[in-house]
């Protein structure tokens, strides 16, 4: 059964170049025959469907239209032309708790999330045990959320949106809420929801999500549909097209607040062109090419290298490795090395970031952007290259290194 | 029209929002709900007092009774143009119909009107009481119900009307509170109906346009006996209210669905 049916859908949004529109500036506008606004089409013809029990991301860059589109599958916007049917209870994470109020308490915020929502009260009186118990803040739910921290406000807010067992599950940019535990708790329930036959559409920059969890992913470009298919494939050609044009910020594949971006990345001393590729025990390196926009103090470089299936290799960044910058402004270079490779043979993916020294702001993240292989002469497996030894002692012969 | 009857769907959300509503208003004062009946009884107090101490010769049951009502009128108005662009977090994100938001803004206005109401009820029967005045309550007091729908029709077709403008022109809020003291003047609060009718001559016709008359007149006839004018077009001036509602809601059903561009 089709769950999601978007046809022809476009949006066309009037863009004013005065902030919210008054009287005077109307008056104005039309006093100098100048149009105080501009159209700009945000989705253009905009056709797909979604099965129950799919998954489906939906990728771009900054500005794409992916919030668009979701917002005008939950019917929070209404298309200029074309339409969108949906069957089924849907529930979007697009801003957790939108409908909390800070001096109600965590109970009351509850009750009206739910009513929010569409939800009869009976069926939240039902589940708000099982509410509150995912949330895991029994303890506070009689407090103001005022006095709630902002990870604890999200917390609630996800809990209502997936206990309420919608059928249809917009997500955009959520998946990583909370703290480790919630998030692995939210993963699995989210799973849960894909086995049980629900519909979820995702919208990220997190490659990553995109891979692990969707069926099918659309790319997202300038409003209109570039690719839609299989992750991988639509992945790697997204990170690919993203990497092709490195001028213009919009077109960097990445995400933050693009105030300092990754322009370029080169692999050193891997061979030729297409995919880097590296021997087990070669000297890594790569040469960022970075421009800040304007003069950013303190910022941090950083790095991680994934296996295929997101396992964490290694990471670190310009803080741990105690290489302070002053600051950043303009264009510049970033090497980093990383000598004597200890990875064994498989495909990886490096991710590279510009964050703030309290990882609060990221300038540009770029997750799980840029692959390379490791091809290895030895045969050991896993992913480290320990460089094992074995010392065989027959008869019980006491070796050179005991003492005796 | 089925936009219309879906809203009944939302009850939960309207309740949610009206307790919301009223209990955020005195969240944290000592008095609490209290409020909504302490504030109409020190009006009336303080009016009692300073109408009598400054000798003004104004019949006091036929002002306070004005006032009310012009009160339940001004609350709604001016909690209107904020009711769509006070929550641009739930315009942006959720779906439900968005008269939801006028609805209960002028359901929570009215609870606090009903609330002032008995206490108007109370005042009076003191009144009479104690300063020999007397009011005929009789058979118009049965109309109390349909007056009190006439101006919720009226409050929620304006309400609509101007939650709505104040989202593409925020001017609405400022021009409101001009408007709102002129609308004043032009109702016969401080001064009786019957005063326009002598000297206005043919303009009366044009002032029975203001569809806050016939509300104000018909409280006044249901609590204090005062009939209305008998001239047919003060009865048409009744059906006011529904017109307005009809335009009101049907000017925000047109303008909802693009509430969320313009946040």
């Amino acid at each position: 059964m089709k769950t999601i049916e978007a046809i022809n859908v476009s949006k066309l949004f009037r863009l004013r170049h005065t902030g919210t529109p008054t009287l005077k500036s109307r008056f104005v506008d039309t006093i100098k025959r100048r149009r105080g606004s501009e159209d700009f089409w945000a989705l253009r013809n905009i056709n797909f469907s979604a099965e129950a029990g799919e998954t489906i991301g939906v990728i771009g860059p900054n500005g794409c239209g992916k919030t668009t589109l979701l917002s005008i599958i939950a019917s929070t916007m209404a298309p200029t032309t074309g339409r969108v049917i949906t069957r089924g209870r849907l529930a979007s994470l697009l801003e957790l708790g939108a409908g909390f109020h800070p001096d109600l308490t965590g109970r009351e915020n509850i009750f009206l999330n739910g009513a929010i929502m569409g939800i009869p009260r009976r069926t939240i009186e039902e589940k708000f045990d099982s509410i509150v118990a995912f949330s895991g803040l029994d303890h506070f739910i009689e407090t103001p959320i005022k006095f709630y921290s902002s990870g604890m406000v999200v917390r609630l807010g996800f809990s209502v949106a997936i206990e309420v067992n919608p059928d249809i599950l917009l997500v955009d940019e959520v998946l990583a809420v909370g703290d480790q535990a919630f998030q692995k708790k939210s993963s699995r329930r989210i799973q849960r929801m894909k086995e049980a036959g629900k519909t979820l559409l995702v919208a990220s920059h997190d490659m990553g999500t995109i891979r692990r969890f969707c069926d099918r992913v659309i790319h997202l470009q300038n409003g209109e549909i570039d690719e839609q298919g299989v992750p991988a494939g639509v992945v790697d050609n997204y990170i690919q097209s993203a990497q092709e044009l490195p001028d213009g910020l919009g077109k960097i594949a990445g995400w933050g607040t693009m105030e300092a971006v990754i322009r370029g990345v080169k692999f050193r001393g891997s061979g030729g062109n297409g995919k880097p590729a590296y021997r087990t025990g070669d000297d890594f390196s790569v040469e960022i090419e970075y421009f800040a926009a304007r003069k950013i103090e303190n910022p941090v470089f950083g790095y991680a290298v994934h296996t295929h299936d997101f396992q964490l290799c290694s990471g670190s960044n310009t803080q741990i490795d105690r290489c302070p910058i002053e600051a950043i402004e303009g264009p510049g270079l970033m090497k980093l090395s990383l000598e004597s490779l200890p990875l064994l043979r498989g495909h990886y993916l490096l991710s590279l970031s510009i964050h703030s020294q309290d990882h609060n702001i990221n300038y540009h993240r770029q997750d799980y952007t840029y692959p390379f292989d490791v091809v290895s002469s030895t045969d050991r497996t896993g992913i480290v290259d320990a460089t094992s030894r074995w010392d065989f002692r027959p008869g019980g012969e006491k070796g050179p290194g005991s003492q005796g | 029209m089925n936009r219309i009857l879906e809203i009944i769907k939302w009850k939960d959300l309207i309740r949610n929002l009206v307790l919301k509503n009223l209990r955020i208003r005195y969240k944290g004062s000592v008095l609490g709900f209290l409020w909504t009946m302490i504030n109409p009884m020190f009006m009336m107090l303080i009016y009692f007092i300073f109408l009598r101490l400054l000798r003004i010769a104004i019949d006091l049951p036929s002002l306070l009774v004005g006032i009310l009502a012009w009160q339940y009128f001004v609350m709604c108005l001016s909690d209107s143009v904020n009711a769509i662009t006070a929550h641009p977090s739930l315009i942006k994100r959720t779906s439900f119909p968005r008269l939801v938001f006028p609805l209960s803004m002028v359901l929570a206005n009215l609870i606090n009107f009903l609330l002032s109401l008995i206490v108007l009820v109370l005042f009076l029967s003191g009144y009479s009481l104690f300063f020999g005045y007397t009011i005929t309550l009789g058979l118009p007091l049965i109309l109390l119900p349909g007056v009190i729908i006439l101006q919720t029709a009226l409050v929620l077709g304006f309400g609509s009307f101007f939650a709505c403008c104040n989202v593409y022109f925020k001017d609405t809020e400022h021009i409101m509170s001009i408007l709102l003291l002129a609308w004043f003047f032009l109702t016969p609060i401080m001064y009786p109906l019957e005063k326009v009718r002598e000297s206005a001559g043919q303009f009366f016709n044009l002032y029975l346009l203001n569809p806050m008359v016939p509300v104000v007149t018909l409280y006044r006839w249901v609590f204090l006996g005062i009939a209305p004018p008998t001239s047919p077009l003060f009865y048409l001036s009744c059906l006011l209210p529904f017109l307005i509602l009809f335009a009101g809601v049907t000017f925000f059903l047109k303008k909802e669905l693009y509430f969320a561009d313009e946040m």
